[in-house]
């Protein structure tokens, strides 16, 4: 799951708690809320009817009896007067049932005594505390629909900022892992962040980057340095043995000797500069701007390589369009390319057996050539192997030391093409080029 | 013809004059720019075989040079460097050829008897072995009239065994020079065979082939007349 994704849900899921929460809360809250607003209502009554009592004397409610009451049409509120005993004294507001005209309902009453006149009275103000029930339902309803609104709010206003603020995140996956390619550049573009937790994973991936680099950089120039350097020595061999061969005087055992060294020589030569090669394809230092005809040049190899063919007395189908045209390559890699792997076609042939070579489109609809053969096959475990320098998978046979596929593998990537293999025991392989 | 060899590494400059003496070419040896300098100042050449990397600087340096004092002379750049850009630059430069190291000797003396061949045109355009007739510019074998068809690489290596005569060529040799500075995984000069016996079987219809000397554990050689 993405980080924003998860912040986002994390978010979304924390605040539809707290509104769960405040909306099982609301009908306490309003009780309370009510509970004070009627203790406040009913004091403000008593200052009311005290200072009316004060202007017009109590008769203004007696009016000729000795007590007074009304309520109103609901019965929500009553007030009610009366004489009480001199020595009783009370000044509360307490929950109370009262029982008017046959309903007995829950008040909030406030009882207050004061003497008027050497009597003491009694002063009840009632409020009906029922009422607010009514309200909860609605209230809770539309509470809820605030609530849902202003969540939806401010998960766009997250979403947006969290956005913002992860942005520097994926562009450092963007540029740095999934569009970089190996060998890196050198010049590794820092991300403006001002999070400095990104700060810090940018520069430690760009530092990685470069000590990888460097690792590279150096196993490569070794690679060239070594081949350089092996190269003069293996012609000061190769020239004296050329001279030894010209001596007039020389026994037939001598010059076989010599030509068997010539031959080891010439090994070591071979490996020296397949590693060069390598080394300069790896270095860039051949141009890509031939086009190649492909059915040219596979019958050229074929043509070279014709004699082995008929060693092993192989079939070579070569069904590959003549109008196929290889754009922007280099022709001598892509020559050695097919060559390498036409070789080993060859090689691990069967007697009889036969090499098919075709292009069209592939599953996925791109350009591909594939090359089979009908020989031995790889073993599924050295599939990986196969194209690792001076790996040998097979070795019942001579079968050379092992930089062809390297080559192979490392010209198709100086071209960007893909290589992949399928192969069965014993029936053989395929190499597919796209 | 006279040859000048700069090349520090003194053993192969050794072997290098070793061999082109029994060519009859006259050589003298250079190790470094300056007595490479000095040399060309004293005396006139034919050949000037510059190996780049020199010392006491670059062997481009004196192509530059030489060209200016010898402009009849050919040149032939011998390096393990051999990238793209020196190889371009040398060229540029006016450097006849380029021979990346390790080579065969024969292969530089067949490159250098190319560009005098080049140079002055061949006195005469047929060489004749036994009895037939090849036409190298041309590329084509004749008995009589008779044109005789062989594959590019059939006359490849006839032409080159021709142009060694008498002297012995191993199969590595004749590969190597067919097969150019191609990278080859592994070491296999049986095709060497089978061409050679191609050559044998389409010409000796035609008459004897004795002349193609096969040097039992050692090569090939075509037997001086």
């Amino acid at each position: 799951m993405k980080l924003s994704t998860k912040l986002t849900l994390f978010i979304t899921s924390s605040k539809l708690v707290v509104v769960l929460l405040f909306l099982l809360a609301l009908p306490f809250l309003i009780k309370q809320i009510e509970s004070r607003y009627t203790t406040y209502t009913l004091k403000q009554q008593k200052k009311k009817v005290l200072s009316i009592i004060q202007k017009n004397g109590l008769d203004y409610y007696f009016q000729g009896d000795d007590t007074y009451g009304s309520y109103t049409m609901l019965k929500e509120e009553f007030v009610a007067l009366l004489p009480v005993a001199d020595k009783f004294k009370m000044d509360t507001i307490a929950d109370s049932k009262r029982l008017i005209e046959n309903d007995t309902l829950d008040y909030k009453v406030l009882s207050y005594t004061f003497k008027q006149g050497n009597k003491n009275y009694l002063l009840e103000i009632g409020k009906t505390t029922e009422r607010s029930d009514q309200y909860n339902k609605p209230l809770q309803r539309f509470a809820l629909y605030i609530l849902l609104a202003l969540i939806v709010i401010t998960i766009l206003i997250d979403l947006t900022f969290i956005r913002i603020i992860i942005r520097p995140l994926s562009r450092i996956i963007k540029t740095k892992l999934l569009n970089s390619k190996f060998p890196f550049k050198s010049e590794q573009k820092r991300i403006i962040t001002s999070t400095t937790d990104f700060k810090y994973l940018d520069e430690s991936l760009i530092n990685l980057m470069n000590q990888i680099n460097d690792a590279f950089y150096k196993e490569r120039e070794f690679t060239s340095n070594a081949s350089h350097e092996l190269m003069t020595p293996i012609s000061v061999l190769q020239s004296k043995m050329e001279n030894l061969l010209a001596e007039e005087n020389l026994d037939e055992k001598s010059s076989i000797a010599i030509v068997e060294m010539m031959k080891t020589v010439s090994r070591l030569k071979n490996i020296t500069s397949s590693l060069l090669l390598i080394s300069r394809i790896e270095n860039d230092q051949y141009i890509k701007k031939e086009n190649v005809n492909l059915f040219m040049l596979l019958s050229e190899i074929t043509d070279e390589i014709g004699h082995r063919l008929e060693e092993k007395h192989l079939q070579i189908h070569l069904n590959v369009s003549q109008e196929s045209i290889l754009k922007n390559v280099n022709r001598d890699l892509i020559f050695q390319l097919f060559f390498n792997l036409i070789h080993n076609a060859i090689k691990f042939n069967r007697e009889r057996g036969s090499i098919t070579i075709e292009d069209g489109k592939s599953n996925s609809g791109a350009y591909e050539i594939r090359i089979s053969d009908t020989g031995i096959g790889i073993p599924p475990a050295d599939l990986s192997l196969i194209f690792d320098r001076f790996k040998k998978t097979n070795l019942n046979e001579d079968v050379g030391f092992g930089l062809g596929l390297a080559i192979v593998k490392s010209i198709a990537v100086y071209h960007n093409l893909k290589i992949e293999v399928y192969s069965e025991i014993n029936k053989g392989s395929t190499f597919k080029i796209s | 013809m006279k040859v000048l060899i700069v090349e520090d590494e003194k053993t192969l400059a050794f072997e290098m004059e070793a061999f082109l003496k029994k060519s009859f070419y006259v050589c003298d040896i250079a190790h470094s720019v300056k007595s490479a300098n000095e040399n060309l100042e004293l005396n006139q050449y034919d050949f000037i075989l510059i190996d780049l990397s020199l010392p006491d600087g670059d062997g481009l340096e004196i192509l530059k040079n030489a060209k200016m004092s010898h402009p009849n002379a050919s040149y032939i750049i011998i390096t393990a460097r051999s990238n793209l850009k020196d190889r371009v630059t040398g060229l540029d430069l006016g450097a006849d050829d380029y021979l990346p190291k390790p080579f065969y000797l024969l292969e530089l003396q067949s490159r250098m008897q190319a560009i005098s061949r080049r140079k002055f045109g061949i006195t005469e355009e047929l060489l004749s072995i036994g009895q037939f007739k090849v036409d190298l510019p041309k590329r084509f074998v004749l008995f009589e009239e008779q044109v005789i068809e062989l594959s590019r690489k059939e006359f490849d290596l006839l032409s080159y065994l021709l142009l060694h005569k008498g002297r012995v060529l191993t199969r590595v040799q004749l590969s190597e020079h067919i097969w150019g500075t191609f990278v080859n995984d592994d070491f296999d000069s049986n095709y060497i065979d089978a061409h050679i016996k191609n050559i044998r079987k389409k010409l000796n219809a035609w008459a004897e082939t004795e002349w193609l000397e096969t040097v039992r554990g050692v090569g090939y050689r075509v037997k001086k007349s």
